[in-house]
Parts: structure tokens; C-alpha cells; sequence
């Protein structure tokens, strides 16, 4: 077993567990915690598929700033265990449960299939394994964002000043939108 | 990023070399508390410890016993599990991130490479910041574990600087990153061997006497990223969070003994990180002063006579000069946490989002034109 | 037939098939719990199910394209996730519950 294979399912046995934890904690500061192991190994799992620029904006956004800022919202809070943490009713959460379960058999059964069918989809980088190194590589991932996607980009920036400027009027107490006069 | 390694030698190497760097860091802690110990004592005009051992030496290693013998506690209030986990984490983000920075000239034995630096990391800077990142859980874990009012406080305003901090760090180094064209830290220092020469419109600047370091291209991206660091390692003047007097002592209120000391050991880790970077980004990293890797080699082949010596002394000769600009900076974040007076929380935010924020984004903005301007006027 | 060992050999379905699950993880947390903020930290995780997709495609095709598609959602995500618990935090100074049972019958 290659030192490949042991950091893929090692990741994968993390980001499942992160993921479960989320969910099924009761304390929700705990399910930040999960979450925040669920997006550290989603950043090593970049790295894994030789994306490494992203890896760290993923570290640097997600699990340094928005999570940061969820876990900061939580401590304020100061919820302990929930009254009601979960759907009440047997037969609705085994209709949520079973909605979850089709939707997910579809997906895994679309790849079982083209699978078999198919074999496109071989062993990792062997479709353009001269071209998945230079993938990794930051270059060309800037040309393209800049050269094709530069309205897309400043669009972006806008969107970001926007809701900067709305967080700070939702959040302010006087003269803010949710002012009390 | 390379692999792991392709060979077991490999891997055992590179295994190896990252549990030496963890080492180096956590074995660094005392020197550097016995420094601040002294040198605060110095610059208030007082001896600091100096009965145990010659020089007051060996005063960490008999803290260390009294802490290790004290009582292990738990605030009643407050949640087992975070607050033990707190002081834990405190050091694995400083470790990790500290392994990208390269220390030396890579080692040539023959027939294999070793690089002085715990891991080869592409992409070095975005990894470094991505992971110092990761240091605002250890102080909110530790606020919320203590389940004290006065900790929880202390944890949010620390926090809060930390995120607000890393914008400004981030972007003082948008201009490094413009000028050398890459991020990776081995590539950064090798531009910056040799001496003083760049070109500008047209006209060729050098000089036989300054070197190339990046001091000379970046000067407000260098102040700039200095003060950022002070704040991101909740170092005075920006150390509200844990200020006696203020909040008691902040998100580590609760905590006695060995806990305590780790999270020392974390805010010297990040202390280390910050020199490491300062050396590397502006400052030349492990090269001494204008003579470049090669020069020093063949100097000492002359000396020396034998390859493999040469190899050697050089890797130990730069190790050290790097060593020096290390030991300089930490002595400066020591000297100025006893100098200057502490910010008030609601003037550390201004300055962080109205003063440092502006100013990377016009020092941005400026590198740019100039290297574009640079390039594309020849007169 | 199936002729690669699945447990030795990764594929891109191995990729596929964690941000299938992990979608479906998320999926089930925002539609079975109530708190407020553990919903936004679900569609999070339903957010990162579909980045992981989009760099697998792009690793197996060698594109960059997917690379790009990521950066935007992540940013898009960081936005939304402020701005929701800006809103979070309002609702939390006024009514004191953020359990979305109690927001259900709300009248005017």
C-alpha cells in the first residue's frame, strides 16, 4: 500500500468523521469543532489531487476566518445542550432520512455505472498525467482567472464590499437596519 | 510540494528532519525565556534571575519542576474536554507552519541532496499563513474552556484581532510576492544573493557594496508585516487579550502549571515564525551580506581543500548567518515588548482596519505600477 | 467487471464517491436539525462536498477551469456564511431562541 493510498483513506475516515460529528452532536459547539477537522482535511485532500494554491486559500479562508467567525457567534450564544436538537417525529425524520438516502443511492449508482461502463475515469492522473503537473502549478490557474474570468473576478470584489457594508449595518445598534426604534 | 518520497531513505529523512525542526523549536523556548527574563530585567534597570546556575541559566529548568509538581485542575464550570485540548493545540500550528522556512544552503554529499528545512513546500507563504492561521482555535478553546466571564472576553477580543490581523499580514506581502514572482521561500532567497542590481526603465541600478536583499525593494512592506506579526503572536504593544490589569490575565486565567507554559511555548513558536519570515522575505534569509552561496563555497575550497568538507562548512556557515538575523529579530520583539506601552482595544482595531489595511493595498498598488512601469517605459 | 483492487488503487470515483457522501451528510444535518447556526454549518459542508468534486474533475482532465470554479465558491460561501450570521445574531438579540421550531408560527 503506497504512502497515496494510506493518506487518501486516512482523510477520507477524517472528513466523514468531522461530517457526522457536525451532525450529530448535540452541543453545537462541538459540531464547529467537527466541522473545522472536516475543512482542515478537505485542505489536505486538495493537496492530495496537486491542487496546493487551493489547499491554502482553504486554509486560510474557511477553517482560518469562517470558522473562526462560527465559533465565535457559538461562544457568544452560550447555548448548552439543546431542548430539541433534533426533528421531532418518527415519521418525518425517516421521511428527511430516506429523501437523504435516495438522492445519495442516485449519485453512487451513477458512478457505479459509468464505471462499469465506461472505464473514461482510470487510475489517478492517467488521463493527461503530463498536463496534471502542470495543473498544480499556480500559473496557469492565475492566466485563466484573470485572462477568461476577469468581470467574473471584479464582480466578486464588489459582492464582497456589499456585504461587508450589509453585515456591518445588520449588526450595529444604533442607525443599524435592525435598529429597536 | 514533493512527496513524501519515492525511496524508504527518503522518507526516513524527510521523517527525520521534521521531527528535528519540532525539537529545535521547542528547545529554543528557554533560551528564549531566560532572554526575556534578563533582558526585560536589563531595560528596567534591575537583575533578573541570576542564583540558579551561571547567569541564572538554568532558572526555566527548575520553573519547569515547579510546574510539573503542581496541582492538575479543572474550573468547574467549564468544559473538560476544551480545556485540555487548548493548551495542546497551542504549539501545532507554530511547528507546522515553521517547517517551510529554509535555514541553509542545501547539503551536497554525494549523490544526494538534503535540504536544511523540514518540508519543501511550493506554495511556501500561502501554507505558512493558512496554518499561523489556525492559532485563534488554541485561544478560543482555551476562553470558552475556562468557563469564566473574564476569559471568554479575553478569548473574543484576541481572536477578533488575530482575523483582523491577518488581512493586514497577508497583504504586506502581496508586494514580496510581486517583486520575486513566486511563493515559494527557496526561490525567494536565491533572488536575493549577491549584490545591490535591479533595472528600471531602462537604466540599471547596482551598487558593489549593498545586498541584494528584499529590505531594499519592500521598506513599507517591511514595517508593515513586522508590526502585523507583533499582533498575530498577541504580543505587546497589541497583547490586550492576556494584559494583567485589564482582564486579570485574559483567555489563560484558569490555567496553572505546565498548561500555562505551553502557551508560551506557542507565542514563542509564532515569535519564531515571524523572525523566520522577516529573514527570509526581506532580509536575504540564510545568504551573508553581499557574497553570494557560491563565493563562500569556493572561498572555503580554498581554505579547506577537501569537496565534502567544503559542502559541509558552507551548510554550517550559512545555518549560522541565518541563525543570527533570528536571534536578532527575536531580541527586537523582546526589546519592544518592554519598551512601549499597550493599545486600548478600540485603537488596536482602528489601527489594524483603518492604518495597516490602506497602507498594504497602496503598497500594493504601487509595487505594481512600478514593475509594470518598470518594464514597459524604456527611455 | 470491476478489475482494479478499489481498496489499493485510487481512482477519481473514489473522489467522487467521499463528496457524494459527504454531500449527503450535509443534506441530512440541514434538514433534520434546528439550530439556526449548526443548518449554516451544514450547507457548508454541502459546499465542500462540491469543491472536492469540482478539483477532482479538474485534477482527471487537466484542466484549470474547476480550480477556478472553486475559488469563486468559496469565496461566494465565506460571504454568505457572514452575512447569515450577522442575521443569526440579530435574531438572537431579540427573540433569544435560535431554535427554528419556535420561528415557525410567526404571525404579521
Amino acid at each position: 500500500m503506497t504512502a497515496d493510498t494510506f493518506l487518501f483513506w486516512f482523510l477520507a475516515f477524517a472528513i466523514i468523521a468531522g461530517a457526522l460529528g457536525v451532525v450529530l452532536m448535540t452541543n453545537p459547539i462541538h459540531s464547529a469543532l467537527g466541522l473545522v477537522l472536516t475543512m482542515v482535511s478537505v485542505a489536505a485532500i486538495f493537496v492530495t489531487l496537486q491542487a496546493y494554491f487551493l489547499a491554502g486559500v482553504q486554509l486560510i479562508v474557511y477553517a482560518g476566518a469562517v470558522m473562526v467567525l462560527f465559533v465565535m457567534v457559538l461562544m457568544l450564544f452560550d447555548l448548552k445542550n439543546e431542548i430539541q436538537a433534533f426533528s421531532r417525529g418518527r415519521i418525518r425524520g425517516a421521511l428527511k432520512i430516506g429523501s437523504v438516502g435516495i438522492l445519495s443511492g442516485l449519485i453512487v449508482g451513477a458512478f457505479a455505472k459509468a464505471l462499469i461502463a465506461n472505464q473514461a475515469l482510470g487510475a489517478k492522473g492517467s488521463l493527461a498525467s503530463t498536463a496534471s503537473t502542470a495543473v498544480g502549478a499556480i500559473k496557469p490557474l492565475a492566466e485563466n482567472l484573470f485572462f477568461n474570468h476577469v468581470f467574473s473576478f471584479e464582480l466578486l470584489g464588489v459582492l464582497l464590499l456589499v456585504i461587508a457594508v450589509g453585515t456591518v449595518a445588520l449588526s450595529r445598534s444604533k442607525g443599524g437596519t435592525h435598529d429597536r426604534n | 510540494m514533493t512527496s513524501m518520497g519515492t525511496t524508504g531513505f527518503e522518507i526516513t529523512v524527510n521523517l527525520i528532519k521534521t521531527v528535528l525542526v519540532f525539537l529545535m523549536m521547542v528547545q529554543a523556548v528557554p533560551i528564549l525565556v531566560w532572554l526575556e527574563r534578563r533582558g526585560s530585567a536589563f531595560i528596567q534597570n534591575r537583575f533578573g534571575p541570576n542564583r540558579v546556575g551561571p547567569l541564572g541559566l538554568v532558572q526555566l529548568l527548575a520553573d519547569a519542576v515547579k510546574f510539573l509538581t503542581k496541582e492538575d485542575f479543572v474550573p468547574e464550570k467549564g468544559s473538560r474536554f476544551m480545556f485540555y485540548a487548548a493548551p495542546v493545540f497551542a504549539l501545532i500550528p507554530a511547528a507546522i507552519a515553521y517547517m517551510a522556512i529554509p535555514m541553509s544552503v542545501p547539503l551536497k554529499l554525494e549523490g544526494a541532496t538534503f535540504l536544511i528545512q523540514g518540508f519543501e513546500v511550493n506554495v511556501g507563504i500561502v501554507f505558512v499563513l493558512g496554518v499561523s492561521s489556525l492559532a485563534a482555535y488554541t485561544i478560543l478553546m482555551a476562553g470558552w474552556g475556562s468557563g469564566s466571564k473574564y476569559s471568554l472576553m479575553g478569548a473574543m477580543r484576541a481572536s477578533a484581532q488575530i482575523i483582523s490581523y491577518e488581512l493586514a499580514l497577508g497583504l504586506s506581502i502581496v508586494g514580496v510576492i510581486l517583486i520575486y514572482g513566486t511563493f515559494n521561500l527557496t526561490d525567494m532567497i536565491n533572488a536575493q544573493h549577491g549584490a545591490l542590481s535591479f533595472s528600471m526603465f531602462g537604466y540599471t541600478v547596482s551598487s558593489a557594496y549593498l545586498p541584494n536583499w528584499g529590505i531594499f525593494y519592500q521598506p513599507i512592506g517591511m514595517i508593515l508585516f513586522f508590526a502585523a506579526t507583533f499582533a498575530e503572536s498577541n504580543r505587546l504593544p497589541f497583547d490586550l487579550a492576556e494584559g494583567e490589569a485589564e482582564l486579570v490575565a485574559g483567555f489563560h486565567t484558569e490555567y496553572g502549571g505546565f498548561k500555562m507554559l505551553m502557551f508560551f511555548i506557542g507565542e514563542y513558536g509564532h515569535m519564531m515564525i515571524a523572525s523566520g519570515l522577516m529573514a527570509t522575505f526581506f532580509f536575504g534569509g540564510y545568504s551573508i551580506w553581499n557574497f553570494t552561496p557560491q563565493q563562500v563555497y569556493e572561498w572555503l575550497y580554498g581554505l579547506v581543500g577537501s569537496e565534502l568538507l567544503a559542502n559541509i562548512l558552507n551548510t554550517v556557515v550559512h545555518f549560522l548567518s541565518y541563525n543570527l538575523k533570528f536571534a536578532i529579530f527575536l531580541w527586537i520583539f523582546i526589546w519592544v515588548r518592554w519598551t512601549l506601552p499597550r493599545f486600548r482595544y478600540d485603537q488596536l482595531m482602528d489601527i489594524g482596519w483603518k492604518t495597516m489595511l490602506p497602507w498594504a493595498l497602496a503598497n500594493a498598488m504601487l509595487t505594481a505600477t512600478l514593475i509594470f512601469a518598470g518594464s514597459y517605459f524604456i527611455f | 467487471m470491476i478489475e482494479t483492487n478499489i481498496f489499493t488503487e485510487i481512482t477519481a470515483n473514489h473522489y467522487l464517491i467521499l463528496s457524494a457522501v459527504l454531500f449527503s451528510i450535509g443534506m441530512a444535518g440541514v434538514l433534520v436539525r434546528r439550530n439556526i447556526i449548526v443548518l449554516f454549518m451544514s450547507i457548508e459542508l454541502m459546499l465542500n462536498a462540491v469543491n472536492i468534486s469540482f478539483v477532482t474533475f479538474s485534477h482527471y482532465f487537466g484542466k484549470v477551469d474547476g480550480q477556478v470554479m472553486v475559488f469563486f465558491v468559496m469565496t461566494i460561501a465565506a460571504a454568505e456564511a457572514a452575512v447569515g450570521l450577522a442575521l443569526a445574531v440579530a435574531i438572537f438579540k431579540r427573540f433569544k431562541e435560535v431554535n427554528i421550531r419556535f420561528f415557525e408560527h410567526l404571525k404579521g
